[in-house]
């Protein structure tokens, strides 16, 4: 209950504090980062397992808040939301549309050790929560793949080569799995 | 699309499996299409929760200057009537629009006469200059590289900007990491571009300037139709 209305509290202040970045608020773009940088650093370490990459990914997000909080419309969406779209996004340019040779350098050792399985980021959901039991009914093949697809953004090919199944059928079996889980947690 | 198809692209989207021009598509029909908006927003309010499972990593103060640092003096972009931006985009990709677009050429080719006399009386020689032609080989704008790095850019011919879109400008020196934005604006003005953390400008490098909608490029890389472009040359 509590972390409930925590979390509800922090969205409405990301929420109020994007209107105050959309205003030209240096400050409050500031209380931004030191409230979301690091977990945004988080979730784009998993994307793309360097830190250098990483850390390219949020000052590029953040650049982008800056210019665009603005066009943040609070009816679609929390403000959480928005910030890790925008991250999501450029982390995920970085890693597929830029083609940089250093991604397939060796990533850094401490960093990849740490890097958890697609199990352990399902054991860290609250059970309580639709997401967690919804994935836990799928089967866990599908649940691992839609686990690597958004944490460590495994694009459909790399799921194929990882499951040694063709592309077309690990398109729709996705597809099949997606719709399930949306209907589970309507 | 059918109803399922958009779904699922929606789905695919949010999941981050798209690949960069699969992305770009989907993140125009979202602009687009508020059917397609919704669902996208349900899916990523649906899997938000895994980005909380990330491991918080400690960000630092030398991360948020570079920040600042980038963003130098900006100021953030503000919104218009999206309702206005639709129709001023359909004006905008109007044929009728660009033929009546050049019968501007007569002015422009003053106007570069004019820039150039500007050009030379106001600042230390360029070493490096691009003149940005439109599709219809009118130069339509100079970019021009000091000495010392820097480079800005001076408009020749007035561009109607509808509402709700920006003027971005971008540089390609590298084709692996591709084009860069170096600059946004609301019209069609004199700009200083933002070249500081770029390699030096070389011969031939690319520029150009593309319509995007209001903050620059949702995606980081040009989306919108190509104003002009043009490349640089080493100035005599």
């Amino acid at each position: 209950m509590h972390g409930v209305s925590h979390a509800a509290q922090a969205a409405l202040s990301v929420e109020e504090t994007l209107r105050r970045v959309a205003g030209g608020d240096r400050g409050a773009l500031r209380a931004l980062y030191d409230a979301e940088a690091p977990r945004m650093l988080g979730v784009a370490l998993r994307i793309l397992r360097r830190r250098a990459l990483a850390e390219e990914a949020v000052q590029d997000a953040f650049v982008q808040v800056w210019r665009n909080a603005g066009s943040f419309d609070p009816a679609r969406g929390t403000g959480r939301a928005f910030l890790y779209a925008v991250l999501r996004h450029r982390a995920l340019n970085i890693l597929r549309g830029e083609a940089r040779t250093d991604l397939t350098d060796a990533v850094d050792h401490d960093v990849a050790s740490e890097e958890e399985g697609p199990e352990a980021v399902v054991a860290r959901l609250s059970e309580a929560g639709a997401l967690r039991r919804c994935l836990d009914r799928l089967d866990p093949h599908r649940r691992n793949a839609i686990v690597l697809a958004y944490a460590h953004g495994l694009s459909h090919g790399e799921l194929a080569g990882r499951l040694g199944l063709p592309l077309g059928t690990v398109k729709s079996w996705l597809r099949r799995s997606l719709l399930a889980l949306r209907e589970c947690m309507s | 699309m059918t109803p399922a198809e958009r779904e699922a692209l929606a789905a695919e989207y949010a999941l981050g499996l798209l690949d960069e021009a699969g992305a770009v598509r989907a993140a125009r029909l979202a602009e687009t299409d508020t059917g397609f908006a919704a669902s996208l927003q349900a899916w990523r309010a649906r899997l938000a929760e895994i980005d909380d499972t990330a491991t918080a990593v400690p960000a630092g103060d030398a991360l948020w200057h570079r920040i600042e640092q980038r963003l130098g003096g900006e100021v953030p972009v503000v919104r218009q009537d999206p309702a206005l931006t639709e129709r001023l985009r359909v004006v905008w990709n109007s044929l009728g629009f660009w033929r009546g677009a050049g019968l501007a050429a007569g002015a422009a080719c003053l106007a570069l006469a004019a820039g150039l006399v500007v050009l030379a009386a106001r600042q230390p020689a360029p070493v490096l200059v691009a003149a940005l032609l439109t599709d219809e080989n009118r130069v339509a704008a100079i970019v021009n590289i000091g000495a010392d790095g820097r480079a800005n850019l001076i408009p020749l011919a007035d561009l109607p900007v509808p509402s709700g879109r920006v003027l971005e400008v971008w540089t390609l020196w590298d084709r692996a990491r591709g084009p860069v934005s170096v600059g946004l604006s609301q019209r069609a003005q004199r700009l200083d571009l933002k070249v500081e953390d770029l390699p030096k400008a070389v011969p031939d490098q690319l520029f150009e300037i593309t319509l995007e909608p209001v903050g620059g490029s949702p995606t980081g890389r040009p989306t919108g139709p190509i104003l002009m472009k043009g490349v640089t040359a080493r100035a005599l």
